[in-house]
């Protein structure tokens, strides 16, 4: 069969080919062999010490009949399921927020990205303390309006909720990359739109989301990666617990990796959320209708 | 004075934003005990003596030694990263090839296998190759050099895609090649985007722990990252906090100064480098 | 459609050829000790505080000049992440040639016995007859002496003088005064002890202990047998809920409200005096210490029955050294870790920054200059005295640790009762232990 590549006059079908060819060596090497082995990994048994043990899909098995794993999969599938939304919500309107041109704007872009710069600082985790720990400023505040204090750290069904928050605090490279896209919408537009008559909440409906389309969309994607692969801000602040509702997938693999010397599991382990973010990603590319025009 | 509320507001969140980094400096001149039991930031008495510490360090090494090693590894692996991730994401966006599908899937496939996996093998097949390169900076740079960030190359392809075909056409026009279109027509239009990924290069290795962790046997060859835990042994006799907060202190200076400055260009694109002017 | 599966196969062998080289230190045969000092490079590698890096170094140094031709390079850190390195360097066939390991390494990275050099072959350089065999035993593993132990450490109770001063109580002698000490600090709104479910995992030990003592059996014996019934691990549990219903400690739910996931030498309520007791390794209570004023952290006496029995308390070889089975100077590695163990020079460089020296030589060295004093030394003192047990290796895995502490955050938080709780964990470490074993 021969396929017409649609490049413009005088381009070769392989310059495109020459172009990628950088991530083509790269994927080959330090991409697709560690794969390979993590994959194979994942049908062993190894634990570093002696050589890995063939066991075909044990792991699999054994994963699926795992109620710490099962447990994960919900904790982070919940986890995702709340911040996700929430942060592409945050980040965008904080874009906005910083693409004004007032005086001294720098600075606040820079006070705003701090938090992403902290990280997994110490400070960041005893500020949280303080923060949410029983006598902690919020149940302070929450006292002060009349409710009464809430468990945070001890109640499972609370602890989520300090975990989203910070990662929802650290939003900066999510509004960084808004931040590009916003001022690459053209001024005419909104000028349009002021002549037409519609507001600043209108012209943001009417112009700015659909605008956003596809940064929208990176950043979905991204950002579900990261949910779904969380390992630091639950190891941080929480361990994981109280109770395990704040195990998470990626911490539950990293256990298994480094904690309990589990090798083959925790690849067979990570295998799975491979697959089950590939089929997540395929979906949305399918649905967006994305998956035409991006390749093609 | 319309923009008052403006600015409360700002002014307002910045401080939730700014308040663990302005704690972190009251705490690097407290005492452990204080650090765990006091939210306020105003230490009880300033004594430098954290920084002078900090910066000797228990090893024979200064911490500049360790700002040197980290920026060994920053500079190549940040100048690899954004032009391999800037051909790539060229390619992908503007041209068609054979396995191009395939090619951008294995793309996406690359970053959906947490590192926390990946890093073993990927140590065992720099120690197969030749375990001397452990004792480089190598397996830490190199892999830049060939887009294996994929987030990069996708947010740059999206990107890409967004500028109009009609500026590769006027460039052709004027003589331009393939590469004089990308980094004379198309890369100053989504400038904002190449230096957000030089900066998120910065900032992630500046605070990138495993990596280095791994792959950098000899203490003379640690970066800052590492060199801020040296200290800490929660399995033994415990450690001045003090200092290790005042270390980390200087060692947040670079990543707040990188960002202060490249924040200006996080705005501006086509507008700013395109033929619309 | 060939062309493009000869690649992808090729890459497929290279992948498994690597695989494959997992482990490859252990096939291929250890180097055989030859019986001279040649010259050659060793990687030393500890993890540690300031303190312990600086004296190490030092002592690198002294080793230097005498030594001049066998030359050191250190590889240190803090501990975060450390397993992580040395689990990678030894999957690599990579790891240094002289090591300071955990307890606990000895099972997950040596379960044969294989994983390190036996240094039993090293004689002609290595001197451990400054050690007692029973403490030799700690390092060995099917008649291969893995590692040596460089310190011991008991974990034993120790209290905020100015709390219990206030409180008006004395410190507990036995396991009722325990108990009832409850009720007086409940007055005070404080609590006697504390006890945690984190990396110290206090709480089962505590309650392993109490149950030690009643039965006279282990809870896991030396080579990873369970000892405890379904009973005894109940009989813990129990004890384990009537501290908490009996106000000696926090409850689970409590202690994260209160303290987050910080560590107790990190918490508030430590440092504020509302708990007033800690339960800990004689060989790490200095950051207990360091975050209270100067001595007020007091060490208490080992709880009994009342009627004499003092038995079931717990002492661990607290650090050790080993040799990397893929060591190419194992000569050259056991004098220096020698020098390291013994060496009256070096003992005095290094003086505690790795515990009271297990080593006879070393130890005699430190007590005549007095450099051995302080908490860690009383508690490791009237240990000495009592019966104790060793800590099993096995007890110390942190899967073990999962177990236990999974079924104490059950009961604390009333999800199950003592009896589910404790037969489930019987079955987990059961079956955990089984797959050591095959």
């Amino acid at each position: 069969m021969k396929k017409n590549y649609s490049n413009p006059v005088g381009v070769s079908k392989y310059t495109g080919l020459l172009l990628t060819s950088p991530f083509i060596i790269g994927f080959l090497v330090f991409i697709l062999c560690p794969f390979i082995m993590s994959f194979l990994l994942g049908l062993t048994d190894y634990d570093y010490s002696g050589s890995p043990d063939f066991i075909g899909f044990g792991n699999f098995r054994e994963m699926f009949s795992n109620s710490e794993f099962r447990n994960s999969a919900l904790v982070t599938l919940k986890y995702a399921a709340i911040l996700v939304p929430l942060k592409l919500i945050v980040s965008l309107f904080t874009a906005l927020l910083l693409s004004l041109e007032i005086k001294g704007i720098g600075f606040f872009r820079t006070a705003f990205y701090v938090p992403s710069i902290l990280g997994a600082n110490l400070s960041v985790v005893i500020m949280w303390q303080y923060l949410f720990t029983g006598g902690g400023l919020v149940n302070q505040l929450l006292e002060l309006i009349g409710f009464s204090p809430v468990s945070w750290y001890g109640e499972p069904s609370n602890a989520m909720a300090i975990i989203v928050l910070l990662r929802l605090w650290e939003f900066g490279s999510t509004m960084i990359i808004f931040l590009n896209a916003l001022k690459e919408i053209p001024t005419e537009l909104y000028d349009a739109a002021k002549v037409d008559g519609c507001g600043k909440i209108g012209s943001f409906f009417a112009i700015t989301l659909p605008m956003l389309k596809k940064t929208i969309f990176i950043n979905l994607i991204l950002q579900i990666i990261a949910a779904v692969q969380e390992f630091n801000a639950p190891y941080m602040l929480t361990k994981g617990g109280p109770l395990k509702s704040t195990y998470t997938m990626g911490m539950y693999i990293y256990d298994e990796m480094f904690v309990y010397n589990n090798v083959g599991y925790a690849n067979a382990v990570s295998w799975v959320m491979f697959a089950a973010l590939a089929v997540i990603i395929a979906a949305m590319y399918a649905v967006s209708g994305k998956a035409g025009r991006s390749v093609r | 004075m319309k923009k008052l509320p403006v600015y409360i507001f700002m002014a307002a969140v910045s401080l939730v934003m700014l308040y663990p980094l302005v704690w972190l400096i009251g705490a690097s001149f407290k005492s452990n005990e204080e650090i765990f039991t006091s939210v306020g930031f105003i230490p009880k008495s300033f004594d430098f003596a954290p920084y002078l510490n900090g910066w000797r360090t228990a090893t024979p090494y200064t911490m500049g030694h360790y700002f040197i090693n980290t920026f060994k590894i920053i500079i190549p692996k940040t100048v690899f990263a954004v032009l391999s991730s800037v051909l790539v994401a060229y390619g992908f966006a503007r041209f068609d090839f054979p396995f191009k599908r395939l090619l951008f899937a294995l793309l996406m496939g690359g970053m959906l296998l947490p590192q926390i996996v990946t890093i073993m093998p990927t140590y065992l097949m720099w120690s197969f190759i030749d375990s001397d390169l452990l004792n480089t900076y190598i397996p830490l740079t190199l892999p830049s050099l060939f887009a294996c960030e994929g987030m990069f190359v996708f947010m740059l392809t999206q990107f890409f895609r967004d500028i109009p075909k009609e500026f590769d056409e006027a460039a052709k026009i004027d003589g331009c090649g393939t590469l004089r279109t990308l980094f004379f027509v198309l890369v100053p239009c989504i400038r904002p985007a190449v230096i957000s990924i030089a900066v998120f290069t910065f900032l992630w290795t500046m605070n990138d722990f495993l990596n280095p962790m791994i792959f950098v046997q000899q203490v003379k060859d640690y970066p800052l990252s590492l060199a801020l835990r040296l200290s800490s042994d929660s399995t033994g006799q415990g450690y001045e906090q003090n200092k290790i907060i005042a270390m980390s202190v200087i060692g947040l200076i670079p990543s707040i100064a990188v960002f202060a400055l490249a924040q200006k260009s996080f705005v501006g694109g086509i507008t700013a480098g395109g033929l619309i002017e | 459609m060939c062309r493009h599966l000869i690649p992808k196969a090729a890459a497929l062998c290279c992948c498994t050829a690597l695989l494959a080289s997992c482990g490859r230190a252990e096939t291929s045969a250890a180097v055989r000790p030859d019986g001279n000092l040649d010259e050659c490079t060793l990687r030393f590698s500890w993890w540690g505080g300031d303190d312990r890096h600086e004296a190490t170094l030092e002592a690198i140094e002294l080793w230097n000049e005498l030594h001049p031709e066998i030359r050191i390079i250190p590889e240190y850190g803090g501990w975060d992440g450390w397993t992580e390195k040395i689990n990678s360097q030894i999957s690599g066939g990579n790891a240094p040639d002289v090591m300071q390991v955990n307890y606990d390494w000895l099972v997950t990275l040596s379960r044969d016995g294989t994983g390190f050099y036996d240094l039993g072959d090293l004689g002609n350089y290595l001197d451990l007859s400054g050690f007692d065999s029973e403490t030799l035993s700690f390092g060995m593993i099917n008649d291969r002496l893995n590692a040596v132990t460089v310190s011991m450490s008991g974990r034993g109770l120790f209290y905020n003088s100015q709390v219990y001063d206030r409180v008006g109580a004395e410190y507990p002698a036995t396991w009722q005064e325990l108990l009832s000490l409850g009720n007086t600090f409940s007055n005070y709104g404080c609590y006697p002890i504390d006890l945690d479910i984190q990396s110290g995992g206090t709480a089962w030990y505590l309650a392993v202990v109490y149950v030690q003592q009643q039965t006279g059996k282990t809870f896991i014996t030396m080579d990873g047998e369970l000892g405890f019934d379904i009973s005894d691990i109940k009989m813990a549990l129990d004890f384990y809920k009537s501290l908490e219903d009996n106000h000696v400690i926090r409850t689970v739910r409590q202690r994260s409200d209160e303290d987050g996931s910080s560590a107790l030498y990190q918490s508030a309520e430590f440092i504020g005096g509302n708990v007033g007791g800690v339960f800990e390794w004689g060989s790490a209570i200095g950051k207990y210490e360091a975050v209270l004023d100067e001595n007020v952290l007091e060490c208490g006496p080992y709880l009994t029955d009342g009627n004499g029995n003092s038995s079931g308390w717990m002492i661990k070889p607290s650090l050790m050294y080993a040799i990397s089975s893929s060591c190419a100077y194992p000569d050259e590695a056991a004098a220096f870790m020698n020098f390291l163990l013994n060496d009256s020079g070096c003992a005095e460089i290094l003086g505690t920054s790795r515990g009271i020296p297990a080593s006879s030589y070393a130890r005699d060295e430190l007590e005549k200059s007095g450099h051995i004093d302080g908490l860690s030394k009383q508690s490791t003192d009237m240990l000495l005295e009592l019966d104790t047990i060793t800590v099993s290796p096995y007890m110390e895995l942190s899967r073990m640790k999962d177990f236990y502490n999974t079924a104490i955050e059950q009961i604390s938080y009333g999800n199950t009762d003592t009896e589910t709780a404790a037969s489930e964990m019987y079955e987990s470490i059961k079956n955990y232990l089984e797959k050591l074993k095959s």
